[in-house]
């Protein structure tokens, strides 16, 4: 799973200037004038143009002025007069005109996808859980969006065709309402469907993990250890995988195949028992993690912000070499005995980086221990150790009994909250190391965490929803802005535009800022033709140049335009197939909160454009 | 057939001074193209003043400019020059829209939905309390005869019954000024006598209508005024009587006079004798009026209304 940076922050420090640079409310301040300022600079040369068509330049310049200034004051008149009533009037059209549309079929191609979906998943995987999720939310987020498309670029542009549209504005509509009225009537419907959608494929993914296995009697072994009967076996094969299990006194529980294990539980004594197994345990997950703050040390154990780089094209993760100093510290605040009573549930989902290959099933040792956050206590833990396996997540449970080694070598009982807790923020230190020279862990922020509680499968898979259902929403207004002056397919294709631009802003950011090997479209259109690869040297001529030169620009308007349309992308991390849904982690609340209230100033934005937009659309011409 | 119509004219003669409930001055339209080269010169310089509870006709060929007349005082166009002013306020001030009704020349209806839907959707634009809504929205269709079809869906009905709910759709705000966008295409017999005694009566209620027809004799029989256009320009404009009445002709009706006298009877006259019954100025029809005006603008292009206001008045 992948968590950046900006995951941790709060709601605050997300919005403030401070943690992020100037936090999103200083973004905010530069967007807004920007896009105001650009939508003047339109509306002026639209109006110039118009008035220089009939009285010349000079006079023409001036109306195109006047013009300006006379739409925003009836804007601040109309915007002012904008009616709840006329709205939800408007509004229940949108819902009438979509109910009476394609939008049943769009469904039924949902359902008949969803239902064949089965046959086409590869239940084989190692997690099928992934799988599932992954399919299904890839698809939901797709199908809406889609329907978000179809629902809001055709309804005004027909009803300009049909000049319906005529008898509404002729009553005491404001284009406001006309707008604001569609958004939400489309994003009523598309609400609707996002909440069906969710029930109905929360279905499908516990029903498609849900399974029964029995248990294979001739794999069944007895034994006496210490006096207590030790079963032993194998379950019988169903979705493609085996468990073995082993019961101590007629309890037990399974290994973990699949992502998931069952309880075991014995009926009857002696040869004659049988076994019955229960339903899969952990298949979907909502971990509640705690996370906490990473620095690194070096390898003379001196402090850095980011530890090596193994040569990975990316940066995300920093890397500890093993068999020296160097170290992974996390530091936990608001460890308190109310909310761990018994210890620290620690998980770790570390990545290995081999330098040589050692014995590849056994994973890499690693080194753990809790510290006093303050140099001046020097209280450690003993030290402990585990093995890092590739893709599978580590539980390590620290007691709160733990021990210290003395000055003389032995070791001391000592409590964690007591001696290892900082009282006055509730903070403690982890140290990861690595035990193996020469082999190397991967660690992020995100990586080691404790696992507070679980939440509610459920909630998240509706909060994965949530994203989607904003996404809908942000296509629904761009939709009917485009469509206040375009006809309904153009309308379409520019509303996937700033859809595709909104999944591409990294890409496009990198491109514009030379970062993508091979250079912008044109120079790696000629690359293509002569048959260069990406990192040859291209010679650097006058042509050369001027092609780079127009790529830097062109990559630069799309740069710009990145920066008018809602980032989709980030939209939709929450359930990525690397972000925390899918993963079996909570979604944090504050991010939600964070990614409602930028789609709100977007569709707030976005409406107040189409209403000038509409405004000052000659209906009739 | 000459008798009704002075009747009629004779409750509702506008006296100068009363509101003015339309005035457009110098208001101009040209079309354009998307890129804003010049298409049709549809509208020019037109002035005219409607007044309150009068019935006011816009007449012209195919294509003269009443539409675009109609869509500038909506602010569905928007002037090229001049300005449209309804109710004192700007054409383009939606405030204007929650007294006036407007038919529009087809039906531009939502086919998706049904009569009562339709005007539902149209009533909560309005600021009623939803008994009046539902009241009235039983009323309409009532009064424009769709009770047997109120549940079904626009797109099963016939022109002339979406033109019924047109006009139920025109008049659901109670509205003080109609702009009726040739009322009575697409409808029977019937429902043309109906349409004409409701646009009467809604008239004697004391509200405005500006209607444009090609029906003249419907014209003839409602209007109070009328304005001619040609190819955009104003080309007569009065008193439907005053328009219609052939000022250099005598008309006289006389009983009792021999075969005889009825030589004489032009100098019998002339010193007053015998019994006159009647003596006015025949009316033409307007069927004539019109088609003679039209003539006249094509032999002779040009403003030709100013010349004939001058002559009348000198008259
Ligand atoms: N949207 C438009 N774009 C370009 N030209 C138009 C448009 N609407 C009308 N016109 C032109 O303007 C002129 C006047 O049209 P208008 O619709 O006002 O005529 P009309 O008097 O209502 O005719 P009719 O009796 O046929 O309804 C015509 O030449 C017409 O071609
Ligand atoms: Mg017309």
């Amino acid at each position: 799973m992948v968590l950046e940076d900006d995951y941790f922050l709060t709601f605050m420090q997300w919005l403030l200037p401070g943690r992020q640079g100037i936090g999103a409310l200083g973004w905010f301040m530069i967007w807004v004038p920007i896009v105001a300022l650009l939508g003047l600079l339109v509306g002026f040369v639209r109006a110039t143009l118009h008035y220089t068509a009939r009285d010349g330049l000079a006079s023409g310049i001036l109306e195109g002025f006047f013009a300006v200034a006379r739409t925003i004051d009836t804007a601040v008149k109309d915007l002012s007069q904008t009616s709840a009533r006329r709205t939800f009037a408007m509004a229940r059209l949108a819902v009438q005109e979509s109910l009476r549309r394609l939008v049943l079929v769009v469904f039924a191609v949902f359902l008949l996808f969803v239902l064949f979906a089965g046959w086409f998943l590869d239940v084989n995987s190692d997690n099928p859980a992934r799988l599932y999720m992954g399919f299904v939310l890839g698809m939901n987020n797709m199908l809406l969006l889609l329907l978000a498309l179809v629902l809001s670029t055709f309804s005004l542009p027909s009803d300009i065709r049909n000049r319906t549209i005529y008898t509404v504005v002729t009553k005491p509509v404001r284009p406001s309402e006309i707008i604001l009225g569609r958004v939400l009537g489309f994003s009523f419907v598309g609400t609707v469907f996002v909440v069906v959608m969710c029930l109905i494929s929360y279905v499908f993914v516990t029903r498609g993990l849900n399974h029964e296995h029995g248990v294979d009697p001739t794999t069944v072994t007895r034994q006496t250890v210490d006096g207590a009967s030790v079963v032993s076996g194998q379950t019988t094969e169903d979705l493609r995988h085996v468990h073995t299990f082993t019961l101590r006194d007629g309890q037990g529980r399974t290994d973990i195949a699949h992502g998931h294990w069952h309880e075991v539980e014995q009926v009857g004594e002696g040869e004659n028992a049988t076994f019955v197994v229960g339903p899969p345990r952990d298949t979907l997950q909502a971990r509640i993690a705690d996370y906490g703050r990473l620095r690194f040390l070096g390898r003379t154990g001196k402090e850095r912000a980011t530890a090596y780089n193994v040569g990975k094209e990316w940066s995300y993760r920093s890397y500890v070499e093993g068999g020296t100093k160097s170290a992974a510290i996390w530091r936990f605040r608001g460890i308190t005995p109310e909310r761990y009573p018994e210890g620290l549930p620690l998980e770790l989902n570390l990545r290995v980086f081999r330098t040589h290959k050692g014995d590849v099933e056994k994973g890499i040792v690693g080194l753990l221990k809790l510290r006093h956050p303050d140099p001046a206590v020097n209280t450690e833990s003993e030290t402990f150790t585990f093995t890092a396996q590739e893709f599978q997540i580590d539980n390590l449970f620290i007691d709160r009994n733990l021990r210290a080694q003395k000055s003389d070598g032995t070791l001391k009982p000592i409590d964690l909250f007591e001696d290892l807790v900082d009282k006055t923020d509730g903070s403690v230190e982890v140290i990861v190391q690595c035990a193996e020279p020469a082999q190397y862990f991967g660690m992020a922020e995100g990586d080691v965490y404790l696992r507070a509680r679980d939440g509610s499968f459920f909630w998240n898979f509706v909060k994965g929803h949530v994203a989607i259902w904003l996404q809908m929403v942000l296509v629904v207004s761009f939709g009917v802005m485009f469509s206040t002056f375009l006809s309904g397919i153009v309308a379409m294709v520019a509303t996937l535009a700033t859809v595709v631009l909104g999944h591409t802003v990294d890409f496009v950011t990198e491109l514009a800022t030379g970062e993508v090997p091979g250079g912008g479209a044109l120079e790696s259109s000629v690359r293509i033709v002569r048959q260069m690869n990406v990192s040859a040297e291209i010679d650097a001529n006058v042509g050369t140049q001027l092609l780079q030169g127009t790529d830097l620009v062109g990559s630069n308007v799309v740069r710009f335009m990145t920066f008018l349309v809602p980032n989709y992308k980030e939209l939709s991390r929450t359930i990525a197939e690397n972000g925390p849904l899918v993963n079996g982690f909570d979604i944090f609340n504050t991010l939600l909160a964070r990614q409602c209230l930028t789609t709100f100033v977007f569709v707030g934005v976005v409406v107040l454009i189409s209403y000038f937009f509409l405004k000052t659309r000659e209906i009739a011409a | 057939m000459a008798t009704p119509v002075s009747e009629v004219l004779a409750q509702a003669a506008p006296a100068a001074g009363e509101n003015v409930v339309i005035e457009t001055r110098n208001l101009s339209k040209v079309y354009r193209d998307f890129w804003g080269r010049h298409k049709v010169r549809a509208l020019k310089a037109l002035d005219l003043e409607v007044y309150q509870g009068e019935i006011f006709g816009l007449l012209g060929p195919n294509g003269s400019g009443k539409s675009t007349t109609i869509k500038l005082l909506l602010g569905l166009l928007f002037p090229t020059s001049g300005s449209a002013l309804v109710f004192g306020k700007d054409a383009l001030d939606v405030s204007k829209n929650e007294r006036i009704g407007y038919l529009p020349e087809e039906s531009y209806l939502y086919r998706f939905l049904n009569a009562e839907e339709t005007l539902d959707f149209y009533a909560r634009l309005f600021d009623m309390p939803a008994s009046v809504r539902r009241q009235r929205i039983a009323d309409l269709i009532t009064m424009v005869g769709l009770n047997w079809a109120k549940r079904r869906q626009l797109k099963e009905y016939s022109k002339g019954m979406a033109r019924r709910i047109g006009l139920a759709q025109a008049l659901i705000n109670d509205p003080e000024l109609i702009l009726l966008d040739e009322p009575t295409t697409g409808l029977d017999p019937i429902g043309t006598r109906e349409m004409k005694d409701l646009i009467l009566r809604l008239r004697d209620e004391g509200k405005t209508i500006l209607m444009c027809s090609h029906q003249l004799a419907d014209v003839q029989d409602v209007c109070d005024r009328i304005a001619i256009l040609h190819q955009g320009e104003l080309k007569e404009l009065g008193r439907v009587d005053t328009l219609l009445k052939v000022q250099d002709v005598t008309q006289i009706q006389a009983r009792g006079l021999s075969k005889e006298a009825e030589a004489e009877i032009r100098e019998v006259i002339a010193r007053h004798g015998g019994t006159l019954e009647s003596l006015e100025n025949p009316t033409t029809t307007m069927e004539e009026l019109f088609l003679s005006i039209v003539r006249d603008s094509e032999a002779r292009p040009g403003r030709r209304v100013r010349e004939g206001d001058k002559d009348r008045s000198e008259e």
